[in-house]
């Protein structure tokens, strides 16, 4: 019954402090700004704007790149140099991606440290796992697309680590390149591999949302303009530039390095291919195990109930919709309704609330949004409530 | 006076209750009546009013620190309807001092413990305020603090 049965383990306990430390920086921040303000609050909105911010500026680049590997490098330069305001675009798409990735990182540790991730909540978790993937997979075909020296050294090594994969790894690096080695085909895949993943981005976000009533998907007003405003001004001031144009004969052996995109090719400093890859697809596998291996707290420790599956009352529904905002996990939907309830209020009413079964997580919160009786836990009911009320309250037990 | 009759309804996830009660009441104060619940937004707010009209002193919930719900909104859900129903009960010329909101972790039992006795305490005030006739005072601030 009690959670204090078994003394916390050690990882336990750094998790609880870490839980702390991240709402006690909330409740500082809430002092300087408004709650609603609090960009804390909005780290996944924030990532949100800058995909947005980075499929429009995309656009604005798909129009000028040519995807072959003569013509690559210098239709980059002549968007920086030649197309008008082409190299602020150029600059505002990656530092927007920049951006992007600490958002998201941010994000992802903020969850993890609040436990936003645990039994219901994994769905979001496991979505926002491939997102990250696909968003670093985005990021690192952007770094090649330029085509100077450091996209044809990130090939290579990403060639490296494919073919270091067995069985498959060939055949892999062979469709990545479109043929046997770097060819006219390449870039068009690289381009091809760069928007179709951020186009899937919007696919996984709905998965990532599926199961949240209103997630904050947007930052406030005056974040927006404030993010926006500081891309374009790091794009003015520092222009995103390219490396040296890349040449069959050239063997660049060290190049600037993104942290945001590219630490699995630093660590090739030391590692064979093979190795990186291992650790890349042990770590993407450990982020789809956290939810389900790195619980503290059970409900059967915690000796929650199971009090089961929300159910409505069709006679008592007036359809006024406020189970259905309430609801956290869009477990509520509203359905014409087939016909009037049984009670006055509910006599002329258009809508039917129901529950979705595969949603519901037996929190209640509709039952305390209800104002009709209208809805009930099977293994909870109101008139188990009630009757503990009336034990409270009779005058023989004080 | 006699203690105050006290209901508290409390979220499965916050505190953890059991080691804290005998029976449905708590060890340290045995004039608070424990009801758990699944998540603090189960309650809904005419319970609250229904314990009230019922001859308890007062009622208080107990959710999860603010940000931190199992739910997501359940303590949010949960203290916007606590506020509303203070307002109303302030129109109905009831004390909406008689009920509380609290916010409390897992392992946050003192403080929690605290909390009930201020809550506890503040009711005898009121008790005793309400046998000599004097003009109600303002509404005292929830304890649990806002985030």
């Amino acid at each position: 019954m009690s959670i204090v049965a078994a003394p916390p383990s050690r990882y336990g306990r750094l998790m609880t402090s870490l839980l702390r430390v991240t709402l006690r920086l909330d409740t500082s921040i809430n002092k300087i700004y408004p709650t609603d303000f609090n960009p804390l609050y909005y780290t996944g909105g924030l990532t949100n704007l800058f995909l947005f911010v980075l499929v429009l500026s995309g656009i604005f680049l798909f129009f000028y790149y040519e995807a072959s590997l003569g013509a690559a490098f210098e239709s980059v330069r002549y968007i920086s140099d030649v197309v008008p305001y082409g190299g602020i675009i150029r600059g505002v798409h990656r530092y927007a991606a920049d951006g992007f990735i600490v958002g998201v990182l941010l994000h992802v540790f903020r969850n993890w440290f609040t436990d936003r991730y645990l039994f219901s909540r994994d769905n979001p978790w496991i979505s926002g796992m491939f997102l990250l993937l696909f968003g670093g997979f985005i990021g690192f075909t952007g770094y090649q697309l330029v085509w100077d020296e450091r996209a044809q050294l990130l090939t290579s090594m990403f060639i490296a680590m494919l073919r270091s994969i067995p069985a498959v790894g060939e055949p892999l690096a062979r469709v990545f390149l479109g043929g046997e080695g770097i060819g006219e085909g390449t870039l068009v895949r690289i381009l091809f591999l760069h928007i179709v993943p951020a186009s899937t981005l919007y696919a996984l976000l709905w998965w990532h949302y599926l199961r949240l009533r209103h997630p904050k998907i947007w930052p406030p007003g005056v974040w927006v303009l404030f993010v926006v405003g500081i891309v374009f001004l790091l794009a003015g001031v520092i222009p995103a530039i390219s490396g040296q144009p890349a040449a069959p004969a050239s063997r660049p052996t060290s190049f600037p390095l993104d942290v945001f995109f590219l630490l699995p090719f630093w660590l090739l400093n030391w590692l064979s291919p093979g190795v990186v890859v291992f650790l890349s697809v042990a770590l993407f596998a450990a982020g789809l195990a956290v939810p389900y291996f790195s619980r503290r707290e059970t409900p059967a420790r915690m000796g929650v109930r199971h009090a089961g599956v929300a159910q409505v009352i069709d006679g008592n529904c007036t359809g006024c919709e406020l189970c259905y905002f309430d609801c956290p996990y869009n477990a509520i939907i509203m359905v014409d309704s087939p016909g009037p309830g049984l009670s006055k209020a509910a006599a002329n009413r258009t809508l039917l609330a129901v529950v979705l079964e595969s949603r519901c997580v037996e929190c209640g919160i509709c039952i305390g949004a209800c104002p009709f009786e209208a809805l009930e836990l099977p293994k909870l009911m109101e008139r188990d409530v009630l009757s503990h009320i009336a034990n409270a309250v009779q005058p023989a037990q004080i | 006076m006699t203690s105050p009759k006290i209901v508290g309804f409390i979220c499965d996830w916050s505190i953890d209750i059991a080691p804290l009660l005998s029976g449905n009441r708590l060890s340290d104060l045995p004039n608070v009546y424990i009801i758990r619940v699944p998540c603090s937004g189960f309650v809904r707010p005419g319970w609250l009013e229904d314990a009230l009209n019922q001859g308890a002193d007062g009622v208080f919930v107990t959710g999860c620190p603010y940000g931190d719900c199992l739910n997501r909104e359940g303590n949010f859900l949960m203290r916007d309807r606590v506020d509303q129903l203070q307002r109303r009960l302030q129109r109905r010329r009831i004390d909406p001092a008689r009920m509380a909101m609290l916010a409390h972790g897992l392992h946050d039992r003192t403080e929690f413990l605290s909390d009930v006795q201020a809550f506890s305490d503040r009711l005898s005030e009121i008790a005793t305020a309400k046998a000599k006739p004097v003009p109600s005072a303002e509404p005292a601030p929830a304890p649990g603090g806002s985030p």
